[in-house]
């Protein structure tokens, strides 16, 4: 500091420039704050007038009464979906996870790293119109489970890439010392390596979750929506983004007062599921650290 | 373990050889399930591809190359024709014109992140998180009954009245100001995109080395000096595969855009004219078209071309962050993942 | 993950699979003994009849309760698509079937009408009220982007004592298919052949001027955006909207005011069996709108599902019969008693495993 108390002091056109970066680091700071305080403050206010019983229990009513209704089969539509997804996702994404972590040196791995980087990045669009042409026609039906399927595309890869860094993340002395114990390889990896993992996992499967719950794009192709409740996975289903979708398209005010209710409600679950993977990957952190 | 070894532990050890064959014929047997479903993975992907391209290959039989220079796009039957460049056109002007508004705002976000330590870092980061796990379909909701009126009403013919005035610069903002836009998704796309870029400059600025920065400091250089000296030359590299990956997600936002961009097949000068990109055309019209003709067999054809177009960006920004890595020294991290990266798709 | 842990997971897991089974297969059990209550079905295709029908499906279910009928308006282009592919019980177009379309279709089908309506041209100009007079070769080149001005003599010599500005003429058009864009271009074509030979008649076409707007209500909310704007609507949309409407003329040289009278009097022209260019504009009937048309629902007649088939043939039957009678508090025009005959007899083609269907008490009683 004695240094720089002999040497010139800032003036002029330096410190100007000094100050104008300075000034738009703040600016920066305060659009993206801003931002998203509007958004979050406008899903907020014109969604909780839609929130009522209803909404949560019933199906959309007549052209007559529209704001009587609810969307009661959204939910439902959202949760098989997704529930599909999740179930044929999480296993494909762990085990493929664990070749990665436990077995994968070579190129296959490498192979596999780049093709789910490509999943990764494919848009959502794509996989719908891919399980459409591959389910639904095949089928003869759109479906709650070909809505799954195009959420499988995408979530495979995400519980596949965010379980492989949690695996790896778990220290080799645990690995070395289950084998020295006698346990086999395979053993160790799934009463050991796994478990220790087990929060990071977890946290894996919230955002493929999370990512999940908002995709509107493919099953928009293969789910068709329904405005009945359905829970046969193998009929039209709705969702929530889909009728968020349609309703805003109407002319009708009372419906766009439930999309943006469907909004609400979606976009509190998915920031539970974010917010809730950050504490537990932040702990799982301090664990392993 | 004693010296001298039992009758028991004799038999022990015998069945405990048989055990240990079963156990490694098990050990195998999960390695290969869990190598196969790697290889499904993979699998996956190519049969996508195929199934894609075999879909869209009546298409390209029929209009080759000129699929993706044409500007018709006439689903009539018996005048069937089908160019791409519309489409191409407005995905690109959209991302573009994303990318000039958050690659400056994300790596602002990003240095600023990278200097302040305590209490506003950490709330800071949490509502870059908080953006990015937003749904493509609430941006779209809100894009559509707040953006878009506030725009048309206020921000558009603020524009067209002063930037549209000017001469060549001026036709960008030319036109009817009412109505959906490519500068409304534009921007809503430039939100949307605002994390990624957030998070992987930050990680690219994070891993040039503090030395050269405090050197600089200690020499009587301003913050924005060390940064522009310091910092910036050294995470390039990186903040242009960041860059990348933004324009690779916006690239595939679907619903989002289809909801403020108007969905009409037009090349033009102006940003306040509508237009569609290809997701959001693929999404509003692949219901309805009918495979008696080309019209589906078009529209998978330009899902293909989606694909290749983003498969190439992932390549291109890959490289780029590879490029940064070999420049410091030190891997910036093989794309961790977080929110911000995952986002929440359309 | 402890063991125990696993086990409860999956407990859970197996418990909800049972669960969801037992839940799809008691709504898809037939019915017992007494009335026969209908099924859900699942229908996709025109947006046009979307208020009508969505209206008639929640009446039916008063009748029906059990006739959970879930209608998708993706489009009339989608309801074709849909029904070819099987994955809809019912199928809807604003359009009858092109050879082509009934080429690919896996077996024989039924195209009955429902309900008339019309597409009215529709207008934003300060100063100018409802009841513009136009005609089919001026509306064509309104569209066409070669008249440009509204005060232009084309438009003033169809109404003289109207003060027409020198505002410029914005387009409003459909961005999606739609079948209300198939009947506006139908009768496009039909009046003027430019159109016919550079443009063409179909659900979405390559419009040569003007700006899009998604559905019906994305064009009303673009014409009302600006002035001097101009679009096409379907009528009942266009009733709601507060936007100025066109008086068409007839080939007879008289201008007609759409409603939903003089809609319904295009509706004699109608014949059945369907064919692929039938169509009720420029109708012959004195003081009949010109640009009216009618919407198909599409069905199969070998039908294998006995619930399926017994609630789709009630629907149908309880549509041209009782139905009919809700329709012009929406806006639409009923269909002439006649027709309504002739479509039931159409349906009457429907059978069940080789049988023929009767309609269900609740429908005829």
């Amino acid at each position: 500091m004695t240094m720089a108390s002999t040497l010139e002091p800032v003036r002029g056109a330096r410190r100007a420039k000094d100050i104008a970066y300075r000034v738009s680091l703040w600016l920066c700071v305060a659009i993206a704050m801003a931002t998203l305080g509007v958004i979050a403050l406008y899903v907020l206010a014109r969604g909780i007038n839609a929130l009522s019983v209803n909404f949560f229990t019933k199906e959309p009513a007549s052209q007559l009464h529209p704001e009587q209704g609810g969307i009661v089969q959204s939910f439902i539509g959202t949760g098989m979906i997704v529930g599909i997804a999740a179930l044929i996702a999480i296993p494909l994404g762990l085990l493929t996870a664990v070749y990665l972590a436990e077995y994968g040196k070579g190129r296959t791995a490498s192979a596999i790293r780049l093709v789910s980087q490509v999943l990764l990045s494919t848009p959502s669009i794509v996989a719908g119109a891919f399980i459409w042409t591959v389910v639904v026609v095949a089928f003869g039906n759109f479906s709650a489970f070909a809505g799954g399927l195009a959420l499988v595309v995408l979530m495979w890869p995400i519980v596949a890439r965010a379980t492989e860094e949690v695996l790896r993340l778990v220290p080799q002395e645990l690995r070395e010392g289950s084998l020295a114990l006698g346990l086999p390889r395979w053993k160790t990896i799934l009463r050991v390596v796994v478990p220790a993992a087990g929060a990071g996992i977890l946290t894996a499967v919230m955002l493929a979750v999370a990512r999940a719950l908002g995709e509107t794009a493919p099953i928009l192709l293969t789910a068709l929506g329904n405005d009945y409740i359905n829970t046969d996975p193998l009929k039209p289903t709705d969702a929530v983004p889909l009728r968020i979708y349609a309703d805003a398209r109407t002319p009708i005010e009372a419906l766009h007062t439930i999309a943006w209710g469907g909004a609400l409600v979606l976009l509190l679950a998915v920031l539970l599921l974010s917010i809730g993977a950050r504490v537990l990957s932040v702990r799982q952190q301090k664990r392993l650290a | 373990m004693s010296g001298s070894v039992s009758a028991d532990e004799l038999a022990g050890l015998g069945a405990g050889a048989a055990r240990a064959r079963r156990s490694r014929f098990i050990d195998r047997g999960f390695r290969s399930m869990t190598l196969l479903l790697g290889l499904a993975l993979i699998g996956l992907l190519v049969y996508m591809l195929i199934d894609l391209t075999a879909g869209a290959w009546r298409t390209f039989e029929q209009f080759g190359l000129h699929f993706f220079v044409g500007t018709t796009w006439n689903p009539v039957r018996g005048r069937e024709e089908f160019g791409a460049l519309p489409f191409i056109f407005g995905t690109a002007v959209t991302s573009f014109l994303a990318v000039i508004i958050a690659v400056p705002v994300g790596v602002g976000l990003a240095l600023f992140l990278n200097q302040v330590r305590g209490a506003l870092a950490n709330p800071l980061a949490v509502f870059i998180d908080i953006l990015a796990a937003i749904p493509s379909i609430v941006y779209g909701l809100w894009g559509l009954f707040v953006l878009r009126p506030f725009f048309d009403s206020t921000v558009e013919p603020f524009l067209a009245s002063t930037i549209g005035k000017v001469p060549i610069v001026g036709a960008l903002f030319s036109g009817k100001t009412q109505g959906p836009d490519m500068f409304t998704a534009g921007v809503i796309l430039a939100i949307m995109i605002l994390p990624i870029i957030t998070a992987v400059s930050r990680e690219v600025i994070a891993v040039v080395p503090r030395d050269l920065r405090e050197a600089a400091l200690a020499l009587g250089a301003t913050r924005w000096e060390s940064v522009r000296i310091a910092v910036l030359p050294y995470a390039r590299n990186g903040i242009v595969g960041a860059t990348m990956l933004g324009l690779g997600r916006a690239l595939g936002e679907t619903i989002a855009v289809a909801m403020v961009i108007g969905n009409v097949p037009k090349i033009g000068w102006s940003l306040l004219a509508p237009a569609a990109t290809i997701p959001s055309w693929i999404a509003s019209s692949f219901r309805e078209a009918s495979s008696v003709g080309l019209h589906r067999s078009a529209l998978l054809a330009l899902a293909v071309t989606l694909v290749i177009w983003s498969f190439l960006l992932a390549l291109v920004s890959r490289v780029l962050v590879r490029k940064t890595e070999e420049q410091i020294g030190e891997p910036v991290g093989d794309e961790p993942v977080s929110v911000a990266r995952l986002g929440a798709g359309g | 993950m402890s063991t125990s842990r696993i086990r409860a997971v999956t407990i859970a897991v197996v418990a909800i699979a049972l669960v969801t089974a037992a839940c799809s297969s008691k709504s898809s059990s037939g019915s017992g003994g007494g009335a026969f209550e209908g099924v859900a079905l699942t229908g996709a295709g025109a947006t046009f009849p979307d208020p009508i029908y969505e209206q008639w499906f929640d009446e039916f279910k008063g009748v029906m309760p059990g006739a959970k009928i879930n209608y998708q308006a993706i489009g009339s282009g989608g309801g074709v698509e849909q029904f070819t592919a099987k994955t809809v019980d019912f199928g809807a177009s604003d359009a009858p079937l092109q050879a082509d379309e009934i080429s690919a279709l896996p077996g024989p089908y039924i195209e009955v009408p429902t309900v008339l309506g019309g597409v009215v041209v529709a207008y934003n100009v300060s100063g100018v009220k409802s009841g513009l007079k136009l005609d089919g070769a001026t509306t064509a080149k309104i569209f066409q982007g070669e008249i440009t001005k509204w005060n232009d003599p084309a438009i003033t010599s169809l109404n003289p004592g109207v003060t027409l500005p020198s505002t410029p003429i914005s387009v409003v058009h459909r961005s999606d298919e739609s079948g209300t864009t198939f009947v506006f271009t139908s009768w496009l074509s039909s009046q003027s052949k430019d159109w016919e030979k550079k443009i063409g008649a179909d659900k979405a076409v390559s419009w040569p001027t003007g700006t899009g707007g998604d559905g019906n209500d994305g064009v009303a909310a673009g014409i009302s955006q600006t002035d001097g704007s101009i679009g096409y609507l379907s009528y009942d949309f266009a009733v709601s909207s507060g936007l100025g409407i066109a008086d068409i003329q007839r080939d007879d040289g008289t201008f007609v005011t759409p409603s939903v009278e003089s809609i319904s009097k295009a509706g004699g022209d109608l014949t059945l069996p369907i064919s692929s260019d039938t169509n009720i504009l420029n109708s012959k009937t004195k003081g009949a709108y010109p640009i009216a048309s009618t919407t198909y629902l599409l069905l199969y007649q070998d039908a294998t599902d006995q619930d399926k088939a017994q609630t789709i043939f009630d629907f149908v039957t309880w549509a041209l019969t009782k139905g009919q009678s809700s329709v012009q508090q929406l806006n639409y025009s009923p269909l002439p008693p006649a027709i309504a005959a002739a479509g039931l007899k159409e349906l009457s083609k429907m059978t069940l495993n080789g049988q023929p269907l009767t309609a269900s008490g609740a429908v005829t009683g």
